[in-house]
């Protein structure tokens, strides 16, 4: 439409119209230029004067290329990308990470210019797939694995000292962990071969140390600053325990009856009255020195055995319903009484 | 309920007067100070005679819906749950000493039915032995009942005088007055006597229609009789 | 309606159930009397227990039902069964209650030793040994003993005791010849002749309060003596027993100084009769969680309350538990309670109290008592 317009003018005005048709593409435009076109013979005084915006021309560099983390392969060898421990960079890491505090209801800062992600440290470099390509790379200096040792009990036997030490890394701004220097120790007793006397002692040396339950010793060094030195010290302490569990000393001879910790009942006054009780009941007057009560041979005395058992467990297994019921069963036994009457 | 508009000495026969107390110990508890619970939240019904009645009434789904405090302590369906008494056991208590005051209490109930058992074996006749009340509930009910006020004075400031105007009391406030009367005269004992020991031989008393409560409460009723001339001064 | 007449059937199931025999002698009591109450004569109780002997919250209800019943239970019949199999030339045989706290053991002492009147033993009773060693009333006399060094008498409780041995066994003492076997010097002019019946050395022990516990001690081996020789039979009870083991008595010395137990005449006495060196007599003693202080009430068992000491002192005995209710005894009990004006109610209060109470006696008294 616009064309044929154009062909229709004359040229002498053709440049003050090209304009106006170059502007407009309709027909209805049309009439309204027209009218325009006659409102344009009076100039309408703008007193305030509004000027047109003029935008700003932004200064944009060309140069600027796209995000290198954008650009990445899918299937490029990462190790590659990131091959050392290094503080985090945005650009090189084509991951949506996110991290910061920020009020609720708001999403976390994105991974650029963002020093929370640089602050901590990062594990980019110890990717399943790298630490794979290491071990096989130092895979040719390591020594075969004993044959001998394939099971849990044969390593158990073999190395019955177990050293328990921790290595994990600290998420702070160091990335040293400070329990890495403890070091624990633990040895079953039973490994140790200790006889009565050396057992007894070194459960007395080692104290708490010990669990009846899984039979093992634990020992914990943390004093020193480094692990090597804790560990030392660990060595030291289990070496020297052994030692001086094995030790007899002369005060060791003083050892009282409360000391023990088992109850003997041959030992006891249990026994001492209960040969009382039998030699008065065969109404015999002998006085029996204290020797001559442990070694009196209670098999004579009928139900004796089974109330030795009922006596010690009651003493040993501490005192609850069952034991208290049975000791009272083999007295009964033992003084010939009818059994518990029963309702 | 028309305690209000009979006049002093009446009696009421023992059932009529029980249901009323039962009725008017409330069981709802109204905090002084803000719970952790919001006011919408009804209060528990661990009666189970109540509990019977609502599913009686089919009120029960109503209630499935509504949040619920939880009971305290003493609002158990224990078969010697008594209302009447555990208020006593509150006025008793001081400082919080809950378990304390209901050992007390506890102790005078015993008093009151050795008491009691005492003298049912030393009476002769079945009759008398009937007329003697064994139970130390239905004693205290009785003693509460017979000290509860009918009326009560109040100030009044008229032309630069203060009157003491009778009016009626309300329930709940007579039975305050009751039980905070049996406790003033509990009190008032020598130090040689223990607390559970009077409060049985007042409650036996208070039961009997006789003893000090009893005689306070009359002269109150007394004293109302005398200033009924201001009675008027109560809406003028 | 319906729940009234149900209320009406179990209360007469209630009233119908039996709580009472009518074989109120111990001799003849058995396995089919348990649970039930036999009721002890007056004048009986009066003898055996007007000195002590039956606890005091089961003095108070007694006063109250008007009557003393004791409930014949497993411990008692066991014991009696024991005792009645017993060969008496064998040395005494020991035997030990104990059980939880208000279980009654005290009462199957007192059930024990109506056992023992009715059958004619000399009985040697103790009530409560903490009341000598544990209880300080104001005026609590102590002095040092006169003929043993370092130990300590207590005259009063001594004589005390004396009385109610006395009145224990006064039928026995006034019958039957028992003669003292040896000649006592007390002083000077006080001496007691051998040959002299047995209540004459009471007597001078109650006269002379200074010599009570040094009466005690000579009482008590001549005792043995007499029980050796088949003069009489034996029935020794001893309460507490077990505060003759702690280490301290509360008991302090004029110059503040803590008294052991061992260090008192009549621990060396009693201590002296339960050993088992002597025949024909029979040993019933308690273990008890109440005779010691409360920090060493951890277990109601017998070695842990006798301690160390006290069990190796004893061993071999018999251990013998007084436990809770069952639930014959319990609802015996309930309905004895019933029959006594002392629990009313509905009948499911019976439930609860048994829940509440967990079968205990005591407690199960304590709580029937504001109901």
């Amino acid at each position: 439409m616009s064309l044929i317009i154009k062909h229709c003018r004359s040229n002498g005005i053709t440049s003050s119209f090209n304009l106006r048709i170059w502007r407009l593409n309709s027909t209805s435009m049309d009439v309204a230029a027209k009218k325009g076109e006659e409102e344009e013979e009076f100039r309408v005084l703008d007193i305030l004067k509004k000027r047109d915006k003029v935008q700003k021309k932004v200064a944009r560099r060309n140069d600027v290329q796209p995000d290198r983390a954008d650009r990445m392969a899918v299937d490029q060898n990462w190790g590659n990308v990131w091959p050392g421990p290094k503080t985090f960079h945005p650009s090189s890491v084509p991951l949506p990470i996110r991290q910061g505090y920020v009020p609720k209801g708001q999403a976390p800062p994105g991974k650029k210019a963002n020093a929370e992600l640089m602050k901590i440290p990062n594990f980019l470099h110890l990717t399943p797939p790298v630490v794979k390509a290491q071990c096989e790379a130092i895979k040719q200096y390591c020594t075969e694995w004993p044959k001998l040792l394939n099971s849990e009990e044969a390593i158990e036997k073999h190395y019955p000292v177990e050293v328990i030490t921790s290595d994990y890394c600290h998420a702070s701004p160091s990335i040293r962990n400070p329990l890495a220097r403890i070091v624990t120790l633990r040895v079953k007793l039973a490994t140790l071969n200790l006889d009565k006397h050396a057992r007894d002692k070194f459960l007395r040396l080692v104290g708490d140390r010990y669990d009846e339950k899984t039979d093992l010793v634990t020992i914990t060094a943390d004093r020193c600053p480094a692990r090597k030195q804790n560990l030392d010290y660990v060595d030291y302490l289990l070496t020297a325990c052994y030692h001086e569990s094995l030790n007899v000393e002369e005060w060791e001879k003083d050892k009282t009856e409360d000391d023990m910790e088992y109850y003997d009942w041959d030992k006891n006054a249990s026994k001492k009255s209960l040969v009382q009780w039998y030699l008065r009941m065969k109404n015999e007057n002998v006085d029996l020195k204290d020797e001559q009560f442990i070694e009196y041979d209670i098999s004579q005395i009928p139900n004796a055995e089974s109330y030795k058992n009922a006596v010690s467990s009651l003493m040993n297994d501490g005192e609850n319903e069952s034991t208290v019921n049975n000791y009272a069963k083999e007295v009964r036994a033992l003084l010939g009484l009818p059994e518990k009457l029963v309702v | 309920m028309n305690f209000n508009s009979r006049f002093l000495n009446k009696k009421l026969c023992n059932y009529h007067f029980r249901n009323c107390i039962r009725w008017f110990v409330v069981q709802n508890r109204l905090y002084a100070k803000a719970t952790s619970f919001p006011d919408f939240f009804q209060n528990p019904i661990f009666r189970k005679e109540d509990q019977a009645k609502l599913i009686e009434n089919s009120e029960l789904a109503k209630l499935a819906a509504v949040p619920v405090r939880p009971p305290a302590s003493y609002e158990t369906c224990s078969v010697y749950h008594d209302p009447l008494v555990n208020k006593v056991i509150n006025h008793v208590m001081e400082m919080g000493k809950k378990q304390l005051a209901r050992s007390l209490v506890e102790k005078a109930f015993e008093n009151i039915k050795r008491i009691q058992i005492e003298r049912y074996h030393l009476a002769q006749t079945q009759e008398e032995k009937n007329k003697i009340e064994l139970n130390p509930k239905s004693i205290l009910y009785n003693a509460v009942e017979n000290c509860k006020p009918l009326l009560q004075l109040s100030p009044i400031k008229r032309g630069g005088i203060t009157y003491q105007v009778p009016g009626p009391i309300t329930e709940k406030r007579s039975l305050f007055l009751s039980i905070k009367w049996l406790l003033e005269a509990t009190n008032d004992k020598e130090r040689t006597v223990h607390f559970p020991e009077q409060f049985a031989w007042e409650l036996l008393d208070a039961a009997n229609n006789t003893g000090k409560v009893v005689k306070r409460k009359q002269d109150l009723h007394r004293q109302c009789e005398a200033n009924r001339a201001y009675a008027h001064y109560r809406w003028q | 309606m319906f729940s009234r007449n149900w209320r009406v059937l179990s209360r007469a199931y209630s009233q119908a159930v039996t709580f009472r025999t009518s074989e109120i002698s111990p001799q003849h009591q058995n396995d089919k009397q348990i649970g039930l109450f036999y009721t002890l004569k007056q004048d009986t109780c009066k003898e055996l227990f007007s000195n002590g002997g039956l606890p005091k919250s089961f003095m108070k209800q007694t006063k109250t039902f008007t009557e003393t019943t004791l409930m014949i239970r497993q411990p008692a019949l066991d014991l009696i069964n024991c005792i009645k199999s017993t060969d008496f030339n064998k040395p005494v045989i020991r035997y030990v209650l104990y059980g939880e706290k208000g279980c009654g053991k005290s009462l199957t002492m007192a059930h024990m030793i109506h056992y023992a009147y009715e059958d004619g033993y000399l009985i040697v009773h103790v009530p409560w040994v903490s009341e000598w060693l544990r209880r300080v009333p104001r005026h609590k006399e102590m002095s040092n003993s006169q003929t043993r060094e370092g130990l300590v008498d207590l005259p009063l409780d001594a004589a005390a005791w004396l009385i109610h041995f006395k009145s224990q066994n006064q039928t026995l003492l006034k019958s039957s010849d028992l003669k003292i076997s040896k000649e006592y010097v007390w002083s000077k002019r006080e001496k007691t002749e051998s040959g002299a019946p047995l209540s004459e050395l009471v007597e001078h022990g109650i006269a002379r309060i200074k010599y009570a516990c040094d009466v005690i001690d000579a009482l008590i081996s001549e005792i043995k003596i007499l029980s050796n020789n088949k003069q009489c039979k034996t029935f020794v009870a001893i309460d507490g027993f077990n505060s003759f083991f702690y280490p301290l008595t509360r008991l302090n010395t004029p110059t503040k100084k803590k008294v052991k137990p061992d260090e008192v005449t009549l621990t060396k006495s009693f201590l002296e009769l339960t050993k088992n060196d002597w025949n024909n007599g029979i040993i019933l003693l308690s273990a008890d969680q109440l005779a010691v202080p409360d920090e060493n009430q951890d277990s109601y068992f017998p070695r842990y309350l006798l301690r160390k000491q006290g069990f190796e002192y004893l061993d071999p005995f018999v251990p013998i538990e007084v436990g809770r209710y069952s639930d014959k005894e319990f609802l015996s009990c309930a309905s004895y309670y019933r029959d006594r004006l002392w629990l009313r109610g509905p009948p499911e209060i019976e439930t609860e109290l048994k829940f509440t109470s967990a079968c205990n006696p005591f407690k199960f008294m304590e709580q029937c008592a504001p109901l």
